[in-house]
Parts: structure tokens; sequence; C-alpha cells
């Protein structure tokens, strides 16, 4: 064990052997060969330690020195130092005979015990040593023994205060058992009294404690008391609870210095005033407290213990992290003591203190306790760094100067005071190290930058970055003393980088300002100039640095030679860009732009040129992250990165589902997927490609401190898609760029196509007239080639010509013509379409695209006709309505009805010529002379000869045709109402008879079998009421010729009322005779219901109609 | 009596600065910048011990020759420096915490306040004055 070894050199040492004294009675010469053992045996095995006040139980380690008995060395029982006083007691004797113990052991025992009891000592026991040998195991036992009777004697009730143990250097298996018994037995005992002594020290510590407040009392006797407890636990190997004693030591004396300062009982303190003569190094190996101790000496010791306590329980890493407070606290102490000291001298001890802990911790160095102790000797390497550079400066020592004798003298006497302390050559100490490093500038040189880089790598180590680059700015200070201008620049660079990252402005200025002015030294003009730049614009800065710096910059400019590319970063910045344009831009148009920039330059500053640049948006190098901004201006609000705390949470509802569909849990959960990482690393500023750009029309321009509002713009030559890029501005060679614009604000320019179009004018197009449609050729953006074919195909019976006096022709071709872009042509087109087809089409071949356009076109005839059957009797007369439906007038003759000779027809009409405008009708009518043994079907064929009123043109035919079918007449209907009988009148109310003559007259017309019709009164219900059935069916025999049917009807209003209409209709039975017709209603109709089939109109001839029954006011009601 | 108070938002840049000794503003900013170091370090340590109730309050980030340098954090992960004179032994553990909870609360109400706008550098005149007044133990 670690802590063991320690222990057995402190006791070599033979100055701290704290282990418990223990006197041996008796047969000493007995003991004396168990003497070795026994010192031996005690400390190997721990052994628990029960404590008073509730303490834990701890496990301890105890050894023991053995003193022989003697009476005057017998401490009292009470005395509070039992600690320094043999405090055990143990009678040995190897007597067996029972009648020898009697003889005189006894006795011996008597008086041993009699001396202990006198001095109130209960802590004792006797050992009976028992030679074992063969043969007394054939015997039997003796009755007595001779334990027994001791124990009988004198133990009677502490059994555990006698014990045997046989000889243990005689080999044998019992023996070791007994041994061990005895070893542990006196443990025991002596762990029980020591405890009590330690007890009794602890009360009298704390006495002690107790009475610091009273004059005479004095900080360092008390500070042995407390050390010996402290020593005490240490031996036990309780580390902590001795460390725990240096706290509180530690502690008691910070109080005393903050505290007692003023008070009249802390005289002992004074001695501590004493200007500093020594300073030593700590040395944390071998600590000795000297006589009349400084209080650096009395701190270095009490640290030097704790620190001790600190490796011994493994703990390097705290001892690391107590250093610093430690020596912070002895400068406090220092001051507040007001001690006078040579000038440098403290911060020498500081810088040894610190390499002391700092070289101790390097003895460790298993992995992670390296990673433990990093954490704070990091800082600890800064201090040492710090107070190096202290005594430096001190000394005269910094770069660029040397050393007055003055100082010469300072750094001898520094060095005599730190006293001798060397290591070995290979290792030399801290003190050998500091000496070396006052002795020459190029040694302090060394040391200081080795230590200072010490301390940047392990801040790094341990991943505190700022403070490694705070101690890098100070490292970066002294290389520009030094006049290594670019090692500086490289440290004030990440400096600057790191405070920047962290959006410290200020100090980010602060560092720029250091930055120039180390770019000034080393004549590096162009970082200058943009360092020169960054300060200039710095609003944390003094208006009149920044002002001597921006005319520092303005002079400089005329000396580049090369373009100077600075970043924006805070010098300009972007308030908004947008686009004045309606989206999309056509081309050939202006892109014009507002950007609203802020300058931060102190002064005007004269722009030579001003860009924003165009970039294609190509969707094959898109990446999906890309953000574009939705509208068609961006501000430094959308440019900003959105803070994701500030969005507002999309939550959603979540519901989980057991498997038998009920309800399991329900939640929200919140799709919120910021947590990305931000890129950490600043964005770097490539000026981009600047051959397309939005321009400022009027250079140079002048840039104002503050707002600026520049208008750019720039003709949009090509088609695409495109964003703006960055912004450039360039003050001479000085090229300020910004960050590309992100989110992207896109734009497109479009081309616009030629169109052509084909227009009919407001009025329908007319089949048979010549008209005129126009043809309208739109240019887009870009003209056509004057020579190019439009080609216009039409579809069969369809002609048309573009020029004036030609012929009409199918297909045509046209030449594109003189054009400019957004421009359009209008070319009237003649067309004629046939009679025959209305629906035609135009299909048009343009050059600019492949795919022909159709133009489907839909022609009206001019005239439309319809036809109309007369029946008079058996008279026929046929009536053809005509109705223009052109704009212009009609003029029409020569109207003809052709039925093909099938009958003789006679016309009616005035031969003249018509004029008919549009929607006007004209009626020409004919009689058709009947003959009885005629087709049912008859074709009929209308013309006329037409032309337009205005026109001398030729005339047009006009043809109709339609079929005159079913014509013949058949039924007669006749129907007449009469008054009731005895009645002269038909009144209103009175029920009259209504007789329905049907008259079959066409019975030589057709075979004799359907003869069947059914009749039905329709009368109009306000007027006429059918009393008892409305319909019925007729049958009329093969030779039957009339029927009349009697009907009652009422009519309900007086006056000349017009007939009940009645319609008669055919009667299909639902049963005929006949299988095979059965058979093909069935196939036909699927049943075999009786169903009605209508005459067609010239079949029927109702007599009645029109007719009209005067009723006259019913007389009752008149009464 | 603290000497100076920063408040340092979650992105690590400073949202308010004051001294009592303005002209030393800049050397408390260097100081009170590399204790976010060990705000980091504190912070990731004890998101590994994932306790929900943490304690806001970091207790002494370090000390310098000159100063003690005390760190408090909200849950939101914005900080609050205080430095002290490392002279001034009347500022115990228990008055720098109660110091960090007034500064907290004056904190909570200026971010309540619909004219600031969270994340922007603090610069209202009675947040200045009530800060002030926290460093100085007036209130």
């Amino acid at each position: 064990m670690n802590g063991l070894e320690i222990d057995l050199i402190q006791v070599h040492n033979g100055e701290l052997d704290r282990r418990p004294k223990i006197t041996c009675a008796g047969e000493l010469e007995v003991f004396s060969t168990l003497e070795d053992n026994l010192t031996e045996a005690l400390p190997q095995e721990n052994c628990e330690w029960r404590r008073t006040f509730g303490r834990p139980v701890r496990s301890v380690h105890i050894g023991a020195t053995f003193l022989p008995y003697s009476l005057e060395a017998l401490p009292k029982g009470n005395q509070w130092d039992l600690i320094r006083q043999p405090l055990f007691h143990i009678y040995f004797t190897d007597c067996m005979d029972v009648d020898v113990y009697k003889a005189s052991v006894k006795e011996d025992i008597e008086n041993w015990l009699k001396d202990l009891n006198a001095k109130d000592i209960n802590d004792w026991l006797i050992v009976v040593v028992e030679s074992f040998d063969g043969k007394r195991s054939n015997k039997l036992l003796p009755r007595t023994t001779v334990l027994d009777k001791i124990r009988a004697d004198f133990a009677a009730k502490q059994g555990d205060r006698c014990i045997s143990v046989i000889n243990p250097n005689k080999t044998e298996s019992r023996s070791a058992d007994s041994w061990r018994g005895l070893v542990s037995r006196i443990r025991h005992l002596l762990l029980v009294a020591y405890g009590k002594a330690i007890c009794r020290l602890e009360e009298h510590v704390r006495q002690q404690r107790e009475k610091r407040n009273e004059p005479g009392w004095s900080f360092l006797k008390y500070f042995s008391l407390q050390e010996e407890l402290a020593q005490v636990l240490e031996m036990l190997g309780l580390y902590d609870e001795a460390l725990v004693q240096y706290d509180e030591l530690d502690a008691l004396f910070s109080q005393f210095v903050t505290n007692g300062i003023t008070n009249e009982s802390v005289s002992w303190l004074g001695t501590f005033q004493n200007p500093l003569e020594r300073w030593h190094g700590l040395n944390l190996k071998q600590s000795k407290l000297p006589e009349n101790a400084s209080i650096l000496e009395l701190r270095a010791y009490i640290f030097a213990k704790q620190a001790h306590m600190l490796l011994l329980i493994h703990k390097v890493w705290e001892m690391a992290s107590r250093c610093l407070p430690f020596l912070h606290n002895c400068t406090r102490e220092l001051v507040i003591l007001e001690i006078s000291a040579p000038a440098g001298t403290v911060s020498c001890w500081l810088f040894l203190a610190a390499m002391e802990v700092l070289e101790t911790c390097e003895r460790f160095n298993h992995a992670d306790e390296v990673e433990e102790y990093s954490l704070h000797t990091a800082a600890l390497w800064e201090y040492a760094s710090q107070k190096v550079k202290d005594l430096g400066k001190l000394c005269g020592l910094m770069p660029g100067g040397s050393p007055t004798s003055e100082q010469l003298h300072i750094v001898v006497g520094l060095s005599a005071g730190m006293g001798d302390s060397p290591g070995t050559p290979t290792n030399p100490s801290p003190t050998d190290k500091l000496k070396e490093a006052l002795c020459s500038q190029e040694a302090f040189y060394k040391t200081y930058l080795e230590l200072a880089e010490l301390a940047m790598g392990t801040y790094k180590h341990i991943g505190r970055l700022r403070s490694a680059r705070l101690v890098g700015r100070e490292v970066a200070s002294f290389y520009m003393l030094l006049g290594e201008t670019q090692k500086a620049a490289a440290f004030l660079g990440d400096v600057l980088r790191t405070f920047e990252q962290d959006g410290w402005h200020e100090l980010a200025a602060q560092t720029n300002l250091e930055l120039a002015e180390c770019f000034k030294q080393a004549q590096d003009t162009r970082k200058f100039i943009s360092s020169c730049a960054s300060v200039s614009a710095a609003l944390e800065i003094d208006t009149l640095i920044r002002w001597t710096y921006f005319d520092e910059m303005c002079k400089c400019l005329n000396l580049l030679e090369e373009p100077l590319i600075v970043p924006f970063n805070n010098i300009i910045k972007i308030v908004s860009v947008s686009l004045t344009n309606d989206d999309p831009i056509m081309q050939d148009s202006n892109i014009t732009a507002e950007l609203v920039i802020e300058s931060n330059f102190p002064k005007e500053v004269l722009c030579t040129n001003f860009m924003i640049s165009i970039e294609s948006d190509n969707k094959d190098n898109k990446k999906m992250m890309e953000k574009y901004c939705a509208s068609r201006i961006l501000t430094n609000r959308d440019m900003k990165q959105q803070d994701p705390v500030m969005q507002r949470l999309r939550i959603k509802k979540n519901l989980d589902f057991k498997q038998d569909k009920q309800l399991a849990s329900a939640g929200v959960a919140s799709k919120f997927t910021e947590l990305r990482r931000k890129d950490s690393s600043p964005i770097q500023v490539q000026p981009g490609d600047f051959s397309h750009c939005l321009e400022v029309s009027k250079l140079p321009l002048v840039l104002t401190p503050g707002l600026n509002i520049m208008r750019l713009n720039k003709q949009a030559n090509h088609i695409g898609k495109y964003y703006l890029g960055q912004i450039a501005i360039h003050i001479k060679s000085l090229h300020l760029v910004s960050p590309a614009l992100s989110p992207k604000l896109a734009f497109e320019v479009k081309e616009e196509a030629p169109t052509l179009k084909l227009y009919k004018k407001a009025a329908p197009l007319l089949s048979g007239i010549e008209q005129v449609m126009n043809l309208i050729l739109t240019i887009g953006s870009y003209p056509v080639d004057p020579e190019a074919k439009i080609k216009l195909i039409a579809s069969p019976g369809l002609t048309m010509q573009i020029a004036p006096k030609a012929g009409l022709v199918s297909t045509l071709e046209i030449e594109a013509g003189k054009n400019v872009p957004f421009s359009s042509t209008r070319k009237p087109l003649r067309v004629l379409a046939d009679m025959l087809t209305k629906e035609h089409q135009v299909t048009v071949h343009v050059p600019w695209t492949s795919k022909p356009i159709v133009v489907p076109l839909s022609f009206a005839p001019p005239l439309t006709a319809f036809w109309k059957l007369y029946t008079v009797l058996h008279r026929k007369f046929v009536q053809i309505n005509i109705t223009g439906q052109c704009e212009k007038d009609l003029i029409v003759n020569q109207a003809k009805l052709n039925v093909g000779g099938a009958m003789d027809i006679v016309e009616k009409n005035y031969a003249s010529v018509q004029i008919i405008s549009n929607g006007s009708t004209y009626s020409y009518i004919w009689e058709l002379l009947v003959k009885s043994d005629m087709e049912s079907t008859i074709k009929a064929e209308f013309s006329l000869v037409y032309k337009l009123e205005n026109q001398d043109d030729v005339n047009k035919l006009y043809q109709y045709f339609f079929d005159i079918t079913d014509f013949q007449t058949l039924y007669i209907l006749d129907a007449a109402v009469e008054p009731a009988k005895e009645t002269e009148f038909c009144r209103a109310g009175v029920v009259c008879r209504l007789n329905l003559t049907m008259e079959n007259v066409a019975l030589h017309l057709r075979a004799p079998d359907s003869t069947s019709i059914m009749y039905e009164v329709l009368a109009e219900q306000s007027v006429w009421a059918v009393c008892g059935r409305t319909a019925g069916v007729v049958s009329f025999e093969p030779a039957e010729r009339l029927r009349i049917v009697a009907l009652d009807v009422m009519p309900l209003a007086s006056g000349h009322l017009p007939l009940p209409a009645v319609r008669i209709s055919k009667y299909i039975p639902g049963e005929t005779g006949s299988a095979v017709i059965f058979l093909l209603d069935i196939l036909k109709k699927g049943d075999t219901h009786p169903r009605l089939e209508p005459f067609s109109p010239g079949q029927v001839y109702n007599k009645s109609k029109g007719k009209q029954l005067h009723v006259i006011v019913n007389s009752n009601e008149g009464v | 009596m603290a000497v100076c108070v920063g408040i340092i938002g979650k992105d690590n840049s400073p949202k308010f600065f004051t001294c009592l000794n303005p002209a030393e503003e800049l050397n408390f900013q260097y100081k009170v910048l590399s204790a976010l170091d060990v705000v980091e370090e504190k912070l990731n340590c004890g998101s590994k011990g994932a306790t929900d109730l943490r304690e806001l309050y970091l207790g002494m980030l370090y000390t310098l020759e000159t100063h003690k340098i005390y760190g408090y954090v909200t849950n939101t992960k914005i900080k609050f420096i205080i430095v002290v004179d490392s002279t001034n032994m009347a500022l115990r553990d228990n008055e720098i915490r109660s110091m960090f909870r007034k500064i907290h609360s004056e904190y909570a109400d200026i971010v309540c306040n619909p004219f600031y706008i969270p994340g922007e550098p603090i610069c209202s005149k009675s947040f200045t004055g009530s800060i002030k007044n926290i460093m100085t133990g007036t209130v």
C-alpha cells in the first residue's frame, strides 16, 4: 500500500511516530522472542474501529511500538496527551506449572495490576505463552491450567483480558491459530485504548479552540496540537479525516486573518506580519514547518499537508483544484496583513508554488487522472505564465528592452530569496527554472511562451476554447512586442473568430483594432486595409479612432495594385433587397432592383462600382435545403437565421390504440425539427460571378453613413430562372462583397412566343356566302423571320384567300412579314363554306412550333326552313316556312315544291321576289291533291334561289328536303253538346250530353281488321266536368262507317265555351287471335297488355275544333 | 456588492452588460467571456444526470486574484454572470444566490415586455437601473 510505505518512511525518520506505545511486563525474554513478529503482524490486517458520538465505524490499520514496563512512565488515566504515553500494557508469562504460578507469578501480576489500577488504567492484557510439545498430548488434560488460574484470579469478569498463545516459533498448525487470536485480541484491545486516548485528545483540542479569543492563545501552539490529531488519524490510515483536521486549521487561520486583524486579542498574528525574507518554493515532497515561520511558510506547510493527504487518497485533481484558490488566498492575506516584501517576491513564490503543484500532477500520468486534473491545471498553467510575465516586466526582460542595473539587482535579490532546491539536471526544480528564466531574456521568452503554450493546449484539451483564446491574446501581444507580427496575427485571428462566433462585438472590435496595429507593423497593406475597414465600421469603438482608421484605409487604398476582397460583415448591412418588376420579367425588359443598405463607415465613401450579381438558377445543382424568398422583397429579417425559439409550435394530437382498437393513450406531439446543428463555421465569402449583374446607372456614387437606397437595373437578355447572388461595392480597389443572399430572391425572365389567331366577326358564320375572318398575328418578345411561312389548310368544302383579288383556295401560305416584338398585325381572310357541311376546320402550321393549330369553324346556312301539313276533311295542304339567318337581307325567288310526280300539287303562292331580313319568316303553301291509292310516304323537295341583297352576286340555290308520311285522313271526328232534355239551353252546372261522332272514312284504304280505336275526352278541368267515363274503346265492324257515343258532361262556367277536346288513338288489344303475332308481341314487348298508338297528324280530322258552345248562367244560381 | 453583471443569451452573445466602473468594462467582458467556458462545462455535465429540476445557480465558476465569478443559468439557457471583488468577504453564497434570483426576476419582466424582442440586446434604462440596484445591494 502506498500509504503504508510513506508511513514507514516517516517512522524511519523517527520524528513522526504516532504509533501507540505498549509496555511489556513479566518475562521479557519470552516477549523478546515475540516482539518482532508482533510489531510486524499488528498493522498487517485492518480492524474495525468503533467510535463515540455516533461517528461511522472505520476500518483502520494500527501499529505499535513496544516498551519495557516501568512504573515511572505510566501516565495518569485522565491526561489529555495520553496519546503520547504508553497506553496499553501486556504481561507476558510462560509459566506452565500451577504451583510455580502460585508461588511467584501470581504475586508479580498482582503488583503489576495494582500499579496500573493506581493510575486508573484499565487497558491491559495477560498473555500466557505455552510451549507446546508432543508429549503433553498423551497426558490427560490437567484439571486446571495456569491460564485458568490467572483468569480466575484477575479477570473473572473480563475473560478477554487473558489469553494464551502457543509459542509461534515452533511452527505447528495449532500455533498459527492461537497466534492469530493473540494478534487480533491485541489489535482490538489496543484500539479500544487508543480510541479513548484520541477522544481525550479531541476533547483537549476542542477546549483549546474555545480559548482562541483569549489573550495569550497562540495559533502555532494550537496548530501543533491539532496537527497531532491529524497525524494520529493519518497513522490509522484515515487520510480523509486527517485532511479534515488540516482543512479546519486552514479555515481557522483564514478566519483570523480576515476577521482578527482588528482584534487586540490576536496579538500572535503580529509575528506573521514581519516583512518577508524568504520565498522558498513550495515543496510537496518534504515539508517542514520552520521555526518562526512566515505566513507563506505556514501556508505552504498546510497546503503541502493537505496535498499529501489528497495524494494518499488518490485525489490528484482535488490537489490541483485547491491550488489556485490557495494561491489567491495567500496573496490576499499578504495584502490584508500588510506584509511588506521586496517587489516580485510574491510573484516568485506564487510561480514556484504553481509550478510545484503542476509538476506533482505530471507525476500522475494515468489517462483518467490527467483528464481529471487537466480541468484545473489549465488555469494553473495560465496563472504561472502570468506570474512569470509579471516578473519579466519587473526585471526588464520583456521584448524591446534590456534590464537596467537596478532590475538586475532585483533579479539577484529574488534569486537569493528563493533559496536552493536543486533538482536533477534532467528534471530541474521549479526554483531552478525560475532562476534560469530570470537570468536572460531568451530564457525568459522561452519559459513564458512554453507556459502559455501549455496553458492554451490544456485549455483546448478540456474544451475551454474561449479561455485558450484569451491566453492566445496575451501571447499575441507578447509576439507583437517581439516583432513577430505573423504569429501575433495568427493568434489574434483566432481570437477574433471566437469573439465573432459568440457575438461579442465589442471585444471583436477591440481585437480588430489590435489586428490593424499588427498588420500596420507588419506593413501588410492588404490585411491592414481590411482590418481598418472593420475597425472604422465598428460602432463600439470611439468615433475619433474610427475616423483615424478610415483615413488610413483611404490612404492605403491608393497603394493597392490588385483588388482586395473584403466581406460585408458589419461594414455594410443589407436592410432590404427588392425586385420592383412584376414576375415574370419579359425578355428585353429591364430588371430593376431596389437595395437598401446601411453603411457603417464613419464618413462618406465614394463607390466606383455597385453591383448585384445575377446567378442562373439551375435545377440540376439545386439542393433540397435551399430556401427561396416567397415575396419580391428580401428584408434583413428574412436573412436573419430564424430563431427556433420564436417559432410557433405545430402541435398535433397523437392517439395510440390498442390491438382491440381501444384508446391506449392520448397525447400531443410537436414535429419540431429545428434541432439541426447550426453551421458554426463562419460563412466564407468568395466573390461570385459578377459577369451578369444589376448595376447602378450613375457612377461613381457616394455612400453616406447610415441608410442608403440604391436602384440597380439590367436588361433581361436571356430567358431562364435566376436569383440574386451577391452584392459587391467597389471602392477603388477595395471590393466589399456580401455573402450570397439567402433565402434566394428568385425571378424568371420569360420570352413570349408569337401567336396566330383566327377570329370570326361577331355574326355567326354562314355557309354558302363569302365572309371575312380576321387572322391576327401577335409577335411576342422576339421577332419572327419575315420570310417564315404560315400555312393554312382548310377542311374539304371550305376555301379561303387572303389576297384581295385572288381566287379562293383550300391551302394557303402566307409570309409572316416584317415584324417587331410585341406588335400584332391583322389580316382579313375571306372564307367560303359550301352548304353541305356545317362543321369545318382550318389547320394552321406556324414556323415557330411544330404543333399545328386547329381552328374549328362552325357554319350555319343562311336560311332555315320547316314544313307543316294541314288537313281539311280529305284535303291536304303543305306549308313551308323559311327564316332568314343572315345579317344581311336575302333576296329569295323561285320557290318550288317538287313531290316527284307522286301527285298533283297546286301552288297557292304569289310568285314574286321576297326580301327576307334576319329572323323574319316567310311562308309558302301548296295543296296536295290526294288520291286514295297513294304511297303512304312522299319525298318532297323545296327549293328557292337567293342572293344577298346588296351584292351583284349570282343566285344561289337553297334546297330543303322532307318526307310527307301517313297523310291520308282516316277518321273524322265530330262532337256536339246538347242541353239536357226539356231544356232549351246549356246551363252552367247542369249536366249536358256530349255526342261524339266518329266516322271511319278510310274503309277503302286499308285492311278491315285494325278498327279498334280509343277515344278520350280531354276536358279542361276548370271548364268542363265529365260525368261518368271519359274514355272508351270503339270497334268498327269491317263495314261499319259511323259511331256515335254519348257522354255526360257538365259545363262549369258560363259563356262561350270551347267544346271539350277529344283525342282518338289506335287501340291494339292485349290478346290477338293469331299465335304468330302473339309470339312476335311477346318477343317485341314482353307482355300482352293492350296499348295505344297515336295517329299521325294527317290521319284524324276533327270537325269540332274551334267550335264553341254558349252556356248560360244557371237560373238557380241567379236566384 | 457586485462589480459587474452580465446577461448572456442562448447563443453566448452578450445581451446586457454593466459594471460599476464603466472604464473597466472591457476587462470584465474578457473575464465573463471565459466564464462561459465553465458554464458550458457545467451544463454539459448536468445534462448527463438528466435531472429536470436542475439547480439554476451554478455557484462559483472560477476565481481570479482579484475577482470571483459566479454563474446562473435559466432553463432557457440564458446565463447570468456576476463578478465580485474577491476582497469583499461580506458576500456569501446565499447573497449571491439571492442576487441571481432578483436578476432572474428582472429578466423575466423585461422578456414579458412586448416591446422587447427576445434575443436582442437589452437597452432598457429602467432595467439597467434595477440591475445596478441589485448590484449595489440597495434593493
